[in-house]
């Protein structure tokens, strides 16, 4: 039968957001691939050359509006390098448990998303029930639904409110169960397993070369988690063990693989979570008025030309890197260069050509599997 | 057997269904048009007149029953999803029966009865609410979750949603791709849908409800339910696009694979009950004691599988698999034309639950008809809807909550190395036991039925043998864990290119 090509998006299911995988397929079978990036490139590192450090934080948050919260808080780790300010050890803690309750939403809407993709719809509105519960912890903290604007540089926004810990051990409680519920669904699916083993594959050292990061690596057996590896925050002073898939074949990681991956990290956020929760200086069920020396210090608003700041963070997809400038416009008031890396740009391509050789019906599942955002793959 | 021709003996009445509006319609129409026609010229044809009034009124009471019948299992998907979900929201849980469509009692549908005829149903309402909850914190997830106001009519909440929803498919533009094959585009949709409508004129609804009734009803209505794969194939090639070219090939595949199953495991129940006529199997299974899912509860799994690749709906409905092909095969259907295929492929879930029901399930029979007196008391065609409706709950809405979909292949696969040659040996299975387990002579019309399965041992040794069987084989399958799962994967495919032995970015 002839090759053809199919044009799979900016508008499509599989995509899970703006971007065109152009696939070329001899029957059901993909021959060819071509990742088509771009379509909602916003320029956020240039409008943050013209913004001060504080009014740079909404912009990041809006870098992926799944997982806003890691986002900001990369940025403001690279702001608070730049500007050398310090961060009460509540402030860490606070930050911690947000990113991390962050992380759980994030997956969950990625489980949400790979349902569908799989062909289960119940998946999808059990991932956004539990989902909502985080959601609203998180509002709790910054107000919003999906945008924080929450870490300040040199400490956070807002102190948890009183009752605050309260709600958050029972909804974790709750949600551990519900992860038991997830597992009950899928892994006791042969159709589940038929779909997700054996598709996929990506190798270990093909990944490496490649540049991802993140869970889709450590689904391949490689331990890159900045928080354990490069321990940022208090992530060395909870309890917890990064997630690492050993994967079964010499072929690398499957879809499965990658699933079990990001099941595995949901616990370990959980562990984290109630862990953090019951170190919190200053006590759990205390409320610091905002501005307070235990939730932010006094940092400076400028920095002088020539001084940089980075940041290395495990994001919910990987990790991302913020590279900050100072000596920009306002006599220093502004950053003169920000660069972003993001793990989910270097990803999709990669992804793109693993799928070659695979069905039609695998392409959502190999794509779902790695979980992109096109939000922060534009930027 | 067209037994209409002569009023039926008292056997055959006692085993029928009382509700007989067939037969009431046939003599009333035949004394009406004899008495019109008398002393006219008409009088010779009177007969005649009176067959095409007849078969013209049982027809549009047969569709007629099954259309508006199936709101019923458009509304219970809607609801057992909705439950299965856990999402409380307006037309979507069950619970909107008692707690009104915003969790509260709003919309208490039973003051609405005149008469104040509803109050005990207000009443009930109350105590369930009592024992049931809607409590505190229930409450306030309904409202969160399921703030939507309710519409649709206030009698059955969300009932009428699909009326609705087919008001606003008809004024919908009718959009035809410029490039696609105008005139298979437009006749593929009606091949499709007049199919389908054709079916359920065969299905009969009771023995005495049913439009038509030919002595090969069964091959007659499979022979109809083999042409909708043709106009699907015609739909995805004629919108010349990709998806639905992709979409109607697979659908083609598809099909192919598991009318064959399908088919052989009609075919066992054709042998078992010794007809091709929808009537007579039912029958069979009342005047020889056993419904025929206890007596071949493989050639009923098979049925299922097979129906549900047929219908296409989850886990096989790869065809129009939404993730990766947009909506497949009719993905360029708009307007009141995609709202028929749709209404059709609801129309074939049902027509496969009622042929479930008649096949397997005895029909229009209540449940132990022999033993339990009451329940012919009740008209046939209620059994035959609530059996319907047991088996589009139980099989089709829950596999479609609870799995995932198969790939192509997998399905082909399956299809071929899995229920092919199970379906051949049910059929090898029924031929046995309609030859050696079967006593004819134990056959009873009446209204306590027969002993025909009995084998020498004791009543109902083969069917309850048979199944206890098979549920073991069942057990023995569930609980066959194997082991090497964690060190091996236990699924693997085959690529074109090996995966993971290229390179990203070489090719």
């Amino acid at each position: 039968m002839a090759e053809m090509w199919i044009t799979m998006g900016p508008q499509h299911p599989m995509t899970h957001g703006l971007w065109t995988l152009r696939v070329k397929v001899d029957g059901e079978t993909v021959t060819d691939t071509e990742a088509e990036l771009g379509y909602i490139h916003r320029g956020v590192e240039k409008i943050c050359e013209s913004r001060d450090f504080t009014q740079i934080t909404p912009y990041c948050d809006r870098l992926c509006y799944v997982s806003a919260m890691t986002w900001a808080h990369s940025y403001i780790m690279a702001a608070e390098d730049l500007l050398e300010a310090e961060v009460p050890e509540r402030a860490e803690y606070i930050r911690l448990m947000a990113a991390e309750l962050q992380r759980l939403a994030s997956h969950l809407m990625w489980l949400g998303a790979f349902g569908p993709d799989i062909g289960n719809l119940t998946l999808m509105t059990w991932c956004l029930r539990d989902r909502e519960m985080f959601l609203d912890l998180l509002q709790e903290l910054g107000g919003s639904r999906m945008h924080y604007n929450f870490p300040r540089v040199g400490g956070v926004k807002r102190d948890i409110p009183i009752g605050w810990a309260d709600r958050l051990r029972a909804k974790i409680k709750l949600f551990e169960h519900r992860i038991d519920e997830y597992e009950m669904l899928l892994d006791e699916s042969t159709i589940w397993l038929v779909r997700l083993q054996g598709v996929g594959y990506a190798t270990a050292e093909d990944q490496l070369n490649e540049g991802v990061s993140g869970p889709n690596i450590r689904a391949a057996g490689i331990n890159t988690d900045a928080r354990w590896t490069n321990p940022y925050s208090v992530y060395d002073q909870v309890d917890w063990e990064p997630a690492v898939e050993k994967p079964t074949s010499v072929k690398g990681a499957d879809c499965y693989d990658r699933y079990r991956v990001r099941m595995e990290e949901m616990r370990q956020s959980c562990r984290m979570i109630l862990d953090a929760i019951e170190k919190i200086p200053g006590g759990s069920n205390t409320h610091y008025s905002p501005g307070d020396e235990m939730i932010l210090t006094k940092a400076p608003t400028r920095a002088p030309e020539g001084a940089t700041g980075t940041s290395t963070y495990e994001c919910t997809r990987g990790v991302s890197q913020f590279y900050l400038q100072g000596g920009g416009d306002g006599r220093g008031k502004n950053p003169y260069r920000v660069s972003i890396r993001s793990p989910m740009f270097i990803t999709i391509p990669y992804v793109a050509k693993t799928m070659i050789g695979y069905k039609v019906a695998d392409i959502p599942a190999i794509m779902g599997s790695f979980d992109p955002c096109i939000g922060e793959t534009d930027r | 057997m067209i037994r209409v021709l002569g009023r039926p003996t008292v056997e055959v009445i006692i085993m029928n269904d009382w509700l007989g509006l067939h037969d009431f319609i046939f003599y009333r129409t035949r004394e009406l048009c004899g008495w019109a026609f008398e002393g006219t010229f008409l009088e010779s044809s009177s007969n005649d007149v009176a067959f095409f009034i007849h078969t013209l009124l049982t027809c549009l009471i047969t569709f007629g029953g099954i259309l508006i019948s199936m709101f019923m299992i458009l509304w219970i998907e809607r609801k057992v999803y909705a439950r299965v979900n856990d999402r409380r929201g307006a037309t979507t849980a069950l619970r909107s029966l008692w707690v009104g469509e915003n969790g509260v009692t709003a919309g208490e549908w039973w003051n609405m009865i005149p008469y104040g005829l509803g109050k005990p149903v207000g009443a009930i309402n109350g105590w369930l609410n009592r024992v049931a909850g809607n409590d505190g914190h229930e409450q306030e997830m309904v409202n969160r979750v399921g703030n939507r106001s309710w519409y649709g009519v206030a009698i059955f909440p969300g009932f009428f949603q699909n009326l609705a929803d087919g008001m606003k498919f008809l004024i919908k533009e009718h959009m035809v791709p410029n490039r696609a094959d105008k005139v298979i585009f437009e006749l593929a949709p009606f091949l499709v849908i007049s199919s389908t409508v054709m079916i359920l004129g065969m299905i009969p609804l009771s023995s005495g409800i049913y439009g038509a009734n030919p002595e090969l009803s069964v091959l007659f209505a499979f022979a109809i339910f083999g042409i909708a794969p043709l106009g699907v194939f015609f739909a995805g090639w004629s919108s010349n696009n990709k998806y639905t070219l992709l979409g109607g090939i697979r659908s083609a595949a598809q099909l192919t694979a598991y009318e064959i199953p399908l088919l052989l495991s009609i075919l066992g129940v054709c042998i078992m009950a010794g007809s091709f006529n929808f009537l007579e199997i039912v029958h069979f299974q009342h005047s020889s004691g056993a419904w025929l899912l206890f007596l071949m509860p493989l050639g009923a799994v098979l049925y299922l599988v097979s129906m549900i690749a047929e219908v296409e709906r989850i886990p096989f409905d790869m065809p129009e698999a939404e993730a990766e092909l947009v909506e497949g095969w009719w993905t360029e259907y708009g307007g009141m034309r995609f709202g028929l295929l749709f209404a059709a492929e609801y129309m074939r879930v049902y027509a496969a639950s009622i042929l479930f029901a008649h096949f397997f399930l005895g029909g229009w029979h209540s449940p132990f008809a022999g033993i339990v007196p009451g329940g012919p008391l009740i008209p046939g065609i209620i059994w035959t809807l609530l059996k319907a409706w047991l088996i589009f709950t139980v099989v089709f809405v829950w596999a479609r909550t609870a799995l995932p979909r198969i790939r192509t292949d997998q399905i082909l696969e399956f299809g071929w190395r899995m229920l092919l040659p199970l379906s051949v040996l049910q059929v090898a299975l029924a031929i046995i036991y309609r030859m050696y387990l079967f006593d004819a002579s134990a056959l009873d019309t009446s209204t306590s039925g027969g002993w025909s399965w009995d084998a020498g041992l004791f009543p109902w040794a083969v069917p309850v043998l048979t199944t206890a069987f098979w549920l073991a084989v069942f057990w023995v399958f569930m609980n066959d864990e194997d082991d090497t799962e964690d060190t091996e994967r236990m699924y693997h495919v085959q690529t074109l290119t090996p995966a993971g032995t290229h390179t990203a970015g070489t090719e």
